[in-house]
């Protein structure tokens, strides 16, 4: 795991030392610095050693220093890469995998990608041709921005970063920000700055000095879901273990100890019940927990990490932590991030910091096998408003939202009121946070709060697939909107932060596309994440039984009440998403004390809002309190 | 006594439904001219006209095996033909048809060879070990199938290894297209057939051979998936679904193909894969060297760096540069078409048929000696 950097026009190789210092907390270990005199490219790269490999360094070539490349990631499959290119009579000098990805070019030219089974984002310069080559995992578990002016093309693993390049200058991106509050994440491939993208996951990127622009091309997407289940089910459930088992040998290491970031959820343990099968020491688990509301979580972590023999610890993320911790975390972040989840994963990515390099966590498994709720219901929904008067169905509904309390009544008369699908999705996460932008929204954002772009595009990611499956072309919807802007960024940056690498056995491809080819009825059946449960209870019988996981409960409410109550109010007196005019202070201050007061909980706006604002004060220089 | 031995052939297998299963029973009894056989299997579409030009004595039960109660009919009336036929011999060809043959050889005292291929050992693990331990004799069509035999807990003395035969084409015109194609013939309801490793494996065929197409013969409930993951790798112009197709249009691929794969893999869960594949032998008698997986039945269909080339089947660049090492080396893919051709004659139908017969006439000899000594 590492930071990589590249500007296309930058002959003493400036911009890319100025980068790669920006990237530094990715990779504190070591730093390296190409620069093809005659074309005036520069590649950068920072590096942790997640293990101590020799001859490591990054920017690295080929033997005749003519192609080279540096990689943020992890190829996992390159020992078998390795040997198929010495097979094909390759030298290979070192033993990472960044070397690997020099000779598949090769051989394979931009297909290259297609050999590659991991979490990556790689630069590659080929001298000769002049040509430049990024890549991104098909997930997009490893991020990578880039912009284009004046013809240059700059590049870098974070959006803090590639502002040092020169290409990108500190504006808001309107549209950006809108989408931001819509959704609680950046949805690629746009980037909060204006001029900055991210390079979408499953795309490559090719630059060439007479090109106008940068091509950008996708080398794979997650295929729909099957509409009927073509095997049975003891089949399906035997290709799952089969599939997963592999997936977690490949992401172990050899005589280290892994740790695992255990929830108590199906996906946490059931990767560290197989992972514990495999592991010649025992597994370290890492769980996280709060001093307020449920604590079954961690007590059923405990439970879980007790039956595998684990190593267990566990950290409690405090109301005290919260005021001092938040703040820094939610500004600290390159790109605003909303879910609420991010500090508890901070907290036990920390944690396991003290323990481990390296982690698994269950990232990927609720969209992928069918975890969330959301999907039974809105495919319910779609079923009973067939049958339902169209006009009277909507009427009766919205008279029933006008009246219907937050929380769970709320929630659920959302599923009826017949607006598009992915709508009522996004309105089942977000609360209908949305309907407030023309309150909220300030001059700054005014001709956004009647727009429907953020909406639209999420409609036409769907592209279709709804006919043939609701639930299915919900995942499908999930799997490239939420997971790699929301899930995966979280995961990303919260192990970044403190130098952990999160590795996420669930999204291995072979995975994906099987669990793709099963009919979605076949994964919501027993509540949802119905192969993996069927596994789970042939591994580890005890851990059956449970109740599911519904979501990861955060207690965001009462720590905008408390902790975090003082920063919100400095926010709105001093904060520039305010003083710059992008969200009405006064509103906002309306909302927040609605919320203190305990009249109405406001944490699904308010949260998004401290978001923003603490990032964009450190993105303007400005200090919290 | 009749001048020739009769053997009650009894299975769900059977033409027009297509098959590696199909072809070998209905191969088998066709080439048996030292027995006279009457075959017990179950209806299908096209199976009227087929039978009334067969020149064979066959008879269906009306429904199909894949429907309830189909087994149980196709069972039922096995009795019923039994009965009729007054056979020296039966012959199931399906672990299924194993509780007849097990009571007709009770009820009547004559011996039972019983069929092993691979994939329902593994599915149905104690109606096969009711099967070979019920059985004088089994035949098992691989070494792979032999040890899951073996495994299940028939001896080993029991079980017979006779692997399949394959028809021989006319010696003429192999025509290959201009096109580098590669071939893969199955029925697409098995994942463990590996077509999806191939899906894989095609973008860095086409890279090293840019207008590369793959052509899928056959269909089945995997279809749609792989359709789908084809258009997400963008591979639209690279992969041709043919479906179905009838006996001579299959030919007319093989004689246009270059390499022929199909990376069949042991599927999970204990499950048994590929028994033997006829298709490689087919393959080979078309002059078509062959890619496939290094596991399972395989290994007896290809010889390694002779008729083709056995790769790891989960290792999808592995399979990639087999094949298209091949499809940039014609010389090389000549030599491997040519030596399999040259083994598929060892295993001409004939052959195989006569090592069947010599089985059941060696088992009719045992027991009508032993009769005699009983006398």
């Amino acid at each position: 795991m590492c930071g990589i950097c590249g500007r296309t026009l930058d002959p003493d190789g400036a911009a890319v030392a100025a980068m790669n210092r920006a990237l530094r907390h990715r990779g504190p270990d070591d730093e390296g610095v190409y620069v093809d005199r005659a074309s005036g490219l520069a590649l950068g790269a920072r590096r942790l050693s997640v293990i101590d490999v020799a001859g490591g360094h990054q920017p690295l070539s080929n033997e005749q220093a003519d192609v080279w490349a540096v990689l943020n990631g992890e190829i996992y499959n390159h020992p078998s890469l390795r040997h198929h290119l010495r097979e094909r009579g390759h030298r290979l000098a070192t033993g990472t995998d960044t070397e690997v990805i020099v000779h598949l070019y090769e051989e394979y030219g931009d297909d290259l990608v297609h050999a590659l089974e991991g979490m990556f984002a790689f630069a590659l310069w080929d001298e000769r041709r002049r040509r430049l080559l990024l890549g991104r995992d098909r997930f997009g578990e490893k991020p990578l921005f880039y912009a284009e002016r004046s013809g240059a093309l700059s590049f870098a693993s974070e959006l803090s970063a590639l502002c040092r390049g020169g290409d990108v200058d500190g504006d808001l991106s309107a549209a950006a920000v809108d989408a931001f509050f819509v959704f609680g994440y950046v949805p690629g491939p746009a980037a909060i700055l204006r001029g900055a993208r991210q390079l979408p996951p499953g795309h490559v990127l090719t630059w060439e000095p007479g090109a106008k622009r940068a091509e950008v091309r996708g080398y794979w997407s997650p295929s729909s879901y099957a509409p009927r289940p073509a095997e049975r089910r003891p089949e399906l459930v035997a290709e799952t273990r089969r599939l997963l088992e592999g997936s977690i040998r490949s992401r172990m290491i050899a005589d280290v100890p892994l740790g695992v970031l255990l929830s108590g959820g199906v996906d946490s343990t059931l990767i560290a019940a197989l992972a514990a099968q495999y592991s010649t020491t025992p597994i370290k688990t890492f769980t996280v927990g709060f001093d307020v509301g449920e604590v079954s979580e961690t007590a059923m972590a405990r439970a879980t990490a007790q039956a595998l023999g684990a190593d267990h610890h566990e950290v409690v993320l405090t109301e005290g932590d919260v005021a001092t911790r938040v703040p820094a975390l939610l500004a600290g972040i390159d790109q605003p991030l909303a879910d609420q989840a991010l500090p508890a994963l901070h907290a036990v990515a920390e944690l396991a910091r003290s323990e481990v390099t390296v982690t698994i966590g269950g990232e990927g498994a609720d969209e992928l096998f069918g975890g969330y709720p959301r999907y039974r219901w809105l495919a319910r929904a779609a079923r009973f408003e067939r049958h339902l008067p169209p006009r009277l169905g909507a009427h009766g509904v919205r008279a029933l939202n006008a009246r219907a309390p937050a929380g769970r009544a709320r929630r659920l008369s959302y599923l009826l009121d017949g607006r598009p699908l992915p709508e009522r999705h996004l309105d089942w996460v977000t609360e209908r946070r949305r309907e407030l932008r023309p309150d909220l929204y300030g001059p700054r954002l005014a001709a956004e709060a009647g727009t429907q772009r953020a909406l639209d595009d999420l409609t036409a990611r769907v592209d279709g697939r709804l006919a043939a499956s609701v639930s299915g072309a919900l995942m499908h919807l999930d799997q490239v909107h939420w997971l790699p802007d929301d899930v995966l960024v979280k995961a990303d940056r919260a192990g970044m932060l403190v130098s952990l690498e999160i590795r996420t056995p669930y999204l291995h491809r072979d995975l994906a596309e099987f669990a793709a080819g099963v009919a979605p009825d076949a994964h919501l059946a027993a509540g949802g994440k119905a192969l993996l449960r069927a596994v789970l209870a042939d591994v580890l019988p005890a851990a059956c039984g449970r109740r599911p996981k519904t979501a990861f409960r955060v207690p965001a409410a009462r720590w905008l009440r408390g902790p975090l109550a003082p920063t919100l109010a400095h926010q709105f007196a001093e904060g520039a998403l305010y003083a710059e005019g992008w969200i009405d202070a006064g509103v906002a201050r309306g909302l927040a004390a609605e919320h203190a007061a305990g009249r109405r909980d406001w944490s699904h706006v308010l949260w998004p809002l401290l978001a923003l604002g603490l990032w964009l004060d450190r993105q303007r220089g400005l200090g919290g309190p | 006594m009749d001048p020739e031995p009769r053997v009650l052939v009894l299975t769900p297998d059977f033409p027009p439904a297509p098959g590696g299963i199909q072809l070998l029973v209905h191969r088998i009894v066709r080439h048996a001219d030292r027995l006279r056989v009457r075959v017990v299997t179950v209806d299908g579409p096209g199976a009227r006209r087929f039978d009334a030009t067969s020149g064979l004595d066959v008879r269906r039960v009306g429904l199909g095996a894949g429907q309830p109660l189909g087994v149980a009919a196709l069972n039922a009336r096995a009795l019923g033909e039994a009965v009729r036929f007054r056979p020296d011999a039966v012959l199931s060809g399906h672990i299924v048809t194993a509780p007849a043959a097990a009571l007709i050889a009770t009820a009547m005292r004559i011996p039972v060879v019983q069929y092993l291929y691979a994939r329902e050992v593994g599915d149905r693990p104690r109606l096969a070990a009711f099967a070979v331990r019920r059985a004088d004799a089994a035949v098992a069509i691989s070494a792979y199938t032999h040890e899951l035999a073996v495994a299940g807990g028939a001896q080993p003395a029991r079980v017979h290894r006779i692997l399949p035969g394959v028809d021989l084409p006319a010696r003429d015109t192999i025509q290959r297209a201009e096109r580098p194609t590669i071939l893969t013939i199955s029925r697409l309801s098995e994942r463990y057939k590996g077509h999806d490793v191939m899906l894989r494996a095609l973008p860095l065929i086409r890279a090293r051979v840019p207008d590369v197409e793959w052509v899928v013969v056959g269909d089945g409930p995997l279809r749609a998936g792989l359709e789908r993951a084809a258009v997400g790798q963008g591979l639209q112009g690279n992969v041709r679904f043919v479906g179905t197709v009838p006996d001579d249009e299959r030919d007319r691929w093989l004689r246009r193909a270059h390499v022929f794969t199909m990376p069949s893999r042991l599927p999970a869960g204990g499950l048994a894969g590929e028994g033997f594949g006829i298709v490689y032998l087919e393959a080979g008698a078309h002059e078509l060297p062959v890619v496939a997986g290094n596991v399972g039945g395989a290994l007896d269909a290809v010889v390694h760096d002779q008729t083709g080339v056995l790769v790891d089947p989960s290792d999808h660049v592995a399979l990639a540069n087999a094949i298209a090492d091949l499809l940039l080396d014609p010389s090389r893919a000549r030599a491997l078409g040519a030596a399999g051709a040259r083994r598929a004659r060892e295993f001409a139908w004939p052959a195989v048929a006569r090592r069947v017969e010599d089985l059941v006439l060696g088992l009719l000899a045992g027991t009508r000696t032993s009769v005699a000594d009983g006398a």
